[in-house]
């Protein structure tokens, strides 16, 4: 259950505050500007909204349309509801427009090279059925779900008359809807790797998003090349700041696994998105290039 | 990570006289320690120069202050494998004269099972300094024999129990008593091989010679050849005894060759707090390899792999509350939390964190050893001992007893009984565990 406080010490600013852990990290969303009961109920809705899609895409768990998917589709065309129609749909666009560096098939072991130059699956819209492209293929929406999941909760936000939010899944995905009551924008700041707890850059969001890709906290390399399977070891981060949560994740992710050559190429895919490689050395010194 | 650095870590970290309070034995190592023994060169005699006797000799080749002086093994090819890298050394078939060997000042023990116990007290009669090869002893009664004559003698006496001297089982364990996964409440150990646990025989009449692991009148199997290595687990993390052990055994899979010792046996430890420790092994399928794990109320630390895995959510969220506060108070400026992914830790998907850097996972399919698996550890530990005579403290008692519950539980599934330690057996014990 989501854990709500509401705060009123602001008369003319109250806030909603709630979290929760989902998708192996936690989303926080602060509110402001409603009623207590307001923001209690949004509260539940979107904590329904992310647990359903939390079951909708875990391959582990084997009642889930996923691992359905991962279980059949190798052998036969299987029809699947709108939404991972549309999920799936929007999975091959991104992988087409990284250049294979975002793919959903990654995971696929020594097969994932193959999937990140064709298509892992076949998709026919008349009948909403997929089919994969060969056996080695198996789905994890891992790199997808959460970027997914914020746009939804945002679409959710928005129609319900929400005017200022700032939405944070597990640090690496921010959303913002309007801006702070006391700014223009929402103001993030960008943790430095090297040094924890100073800030490495300083972003500003207004109905916009940005997400962070590189190693994880603990110092682990988690992002797999999809060209190659294998993990890349970089130590920079990428930035990406744009208007959908959905594509500065998966752009983001991309850019990291790519290589310093292609990056360029694959961010002029992306009307309005903008992209930074951050370099925090131990000396302190952090250095911020766009990808142009 | 060798110990030399691991020492040197805990230095820097201001923690080194902790460390030696705590693991007393690890003095050896200790700089201090290498001094007092520098320029004086070791002379050493080994006994039983088979797989694991030409592991030992291995390290020793790399150790510029040791020198074998002695080889026996009453199997030429194996005495000749080891006459190689000594070939100066004295060559004995019977141990008895190589024990009358002035010369040698201490002896390693790397002969079957059942000759550890009399081996063993006859080196420490002859006055030698000996590291004998686990388990202890054959027998309990054997096992309490050994432990006893070593105490008469005030004998130095180590048992090839090398996970007390792996850097990272001792920084996991220190981590445990520090309460980093609060109160430990399982603790599980596996070992699983698929393999027939043979070894090849030159002409027929040698199988009870080189197999002698498959025969019971020459070992307890995989209780004393794998168990007796995991089972001080639970009494390290835990500072205390196992109260009772039931377990089960049988052939499963490799019945067909004329052994007769289990190749599948699981077992439980019951503490007297209730906590049960498991063992199991099975030769005849290996995937999940070798496993040790303390489970505590906080979180798991994985020994094996030397990663610790957190049950509770780690704190978060500062960044929102500090902006829930300047709204609070109506201005505005940043706050810093974004970054990149961050993991609900108490996930079962989460990756955990490893214990030290640069730790060597052992996978324990390998029947001789393991590099970085502590072994050196041991042997530097020892050597400083043959030097110095001093018995490190609380060592032996952790490998006596584990001796005991192997053989306790292997007496359990024969007997087919749950069977506690008789009090005949119980020796002093003090946990080696940080109040
Ligand atoms: N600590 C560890 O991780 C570890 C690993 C492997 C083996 N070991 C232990 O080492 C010991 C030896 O195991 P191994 O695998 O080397 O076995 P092995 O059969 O390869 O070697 C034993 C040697 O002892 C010799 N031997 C037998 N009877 C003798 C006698 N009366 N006098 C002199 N020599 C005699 C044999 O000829 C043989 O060369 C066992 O106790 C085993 O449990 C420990």
């Amino acid at each position: 259950m989501a854990a709500f406080r509401y705060s009123d010490k602001n008369p003319s600013h109250p806030i909603s505050f709630f979290e929760f852990d989902a998708m192996h990290t936690r989303i926080e969303v602060l509110l402001t500007g409603l009623m207590q009961e307001r923001g209690e109920s949004l509260a539940q809705e979107v904590e329904r909204r992310v647990r359903d899609m939390e079951r909708r895409f875990n391959r582990f768990d084997m009642k889930s349309p996923l691992s359905v998917l991962n279980t059949r589709a190798v052998a036969d065309s299987v029809e699947v509801d709108d939404e991972l129609f549309m999920a799936l749909e929007l999975c091959e666009v991104f992988r087409v427009a990284t250049r294979g560096y975002f793919s959903v098939a990654a995971l696929s072991g020594a097969a994932s090279a193959a999937w990140a130059q064709g298509a892992p699956y076949v998709l026919d819209g008349a009948t909403h059925s997929v089919k994969y492209a060969d056996e080695g293929v198996q789905l994890d929406m891992g790199g997808f779900a959460k970027g997914f999941a914020l746009e939804q909760v945002l679409t959710l936000l928005r129609d319900s008359g929400a005017e200022s939010a700032l939405l944070n899944f597990g640090n690496s995905s921010v959303a913002a809807i309007g801006h702070h009551p006391y700014g223009e924008w929402w103001s993030v700041g960008v943790e430095n790797q090297v040094r924890r707890g100073e800030m490495a850059c300083e972003v500003h969001l207004c109905d916009s998003a940005m997400s962070v890709s590189g190693r994880a906290p603990s110092g682990e390399y988690h992002i797999v090349n999809p060209h190659t399977g294998a993990k890349v070891a970089q130590d920079e981060m990428i930035l990406v700041e744009g208007r959908s949560p959905l594509v500065v994740e998966v752009l983001s992710t991309a850019l990291y696994a790519a290589p310093r050559s292609e990056r360029v190429e694959i961010v002029k895919q992306f009307d309005g998105y903008a992209a930074w490689e951050i370099v925090c050395s131990r000396s302190g010194s952090v250095e911020r290039k766009r990808i142009e | 990570m060798n110990r030399k650095e691991f020492l040197s870590d805990c230095g820097k970290m201001g923690v080194a006289g902790v460390a030696l309070s705590l693991f007393p034995w690890l003095e050896s190592c200790s700089e201090k320690a290498k001094q007092e023994v520098q320029g004086e060169k070791v002379r050493i005699g080994i006994i039983g120069t088979g797989s694991r006797g030409l592991f030992h000799i291995k390290h020793l080749v790399q150790m510029p202050n040791v020198e074998v002086v002695a080889l026996c093994d009453n199997y030429r090819p194996h005495l000749e494998d080891a006459a190689q890298y000594y070939p100066k050394a004295k060559q004995y078939d019977d141990y008895r004269r190589l024990l009358e060997n002035k010369d040698v000042k201490g002896v390693i023990i790397a002969t079957p099972l059942y000759l550890h116990a009399p081996m063993t007290i006859a080196a420490m009669e002859a006055g030698k300094r000996v590291f004998c090869e686990k388990s202890m002893a054959f027998t309990m009664d054997e096992a309490l024999e050994v432990y006893n004559r070593r105490k008469e003698l005030n004998g130095v006496l180590f048992i090839g129990q090398q996970r007390l001297f792996d850097p990272k089982y001792i920084k996991a364990m220190q981590m445990i008593h520090e309460g980093a996964i609060g109160e430990v409440v399982g603790v599980r150990n596996y070992w699983y091989r698929n393999n027939d646990w043979r070894r090849e025989v030159p002409s027929p009449e040698l199988e009870r010679h080189i197999n002698w692991r498959l025969y019971s009148d020459y070992s307890r199997g995989l209780m004393t050849e794998l168990a007796c290595h995991q089972l001080q687990n639970g009494s390290w993390a835990m500072g205390q005894l196992p109260e009772r052990v039931m377990g089960a055994g049988s052939l499963v899979h490799w019945k067909a060759d004329g052994r007769d010792v289990y190749d599948t046996v699981s077992a439980i430890f019951t503490y007297p707090n209730g906590v049960n420790m498991t063992f199991e092994s099975i030769i005849s399928n290996k995937h999940f390899g070798m496993g040790e794990q303390i489970l505590g109320t906080k979180g798991t630390i994985d020994l094996v792999t030397a990663m610790h895995y957190t049950d509770e959510p780690a704190p978060k969220g500062s960044g929102m509350h500090q902006l829930i506060e300047q709204i609070e108070r109506g201005v505005m400026s940043n706050s810093v939390f974004a970054g990149t992914s961050w993991a609900a830790e108490s996930s079962s998907l989460a990756p955990g964190k490893p214990i030290m850097q640069n730790v060597k996972v052992v996978s324990g399919e390998s029947s001789v050893g393991a590099e970085a698996d502590g072994s050196k550890e041991l042997l530097e530990a020892f050597l400083h001992s043959v030097v110095t005579g001093k018995q490190p403290e609380k060592v032996l008692e952790e490998s006596y007893y584990a001796t005991q519950f192997a053989l306790l539980a292997d007496k359990a599934m024969h007997e087919n009984q749950i069977l506690y330690l008789d009090d005949k057996y119980k020796v002093p014990y003090v946990p080696m565990k940080m109040k």
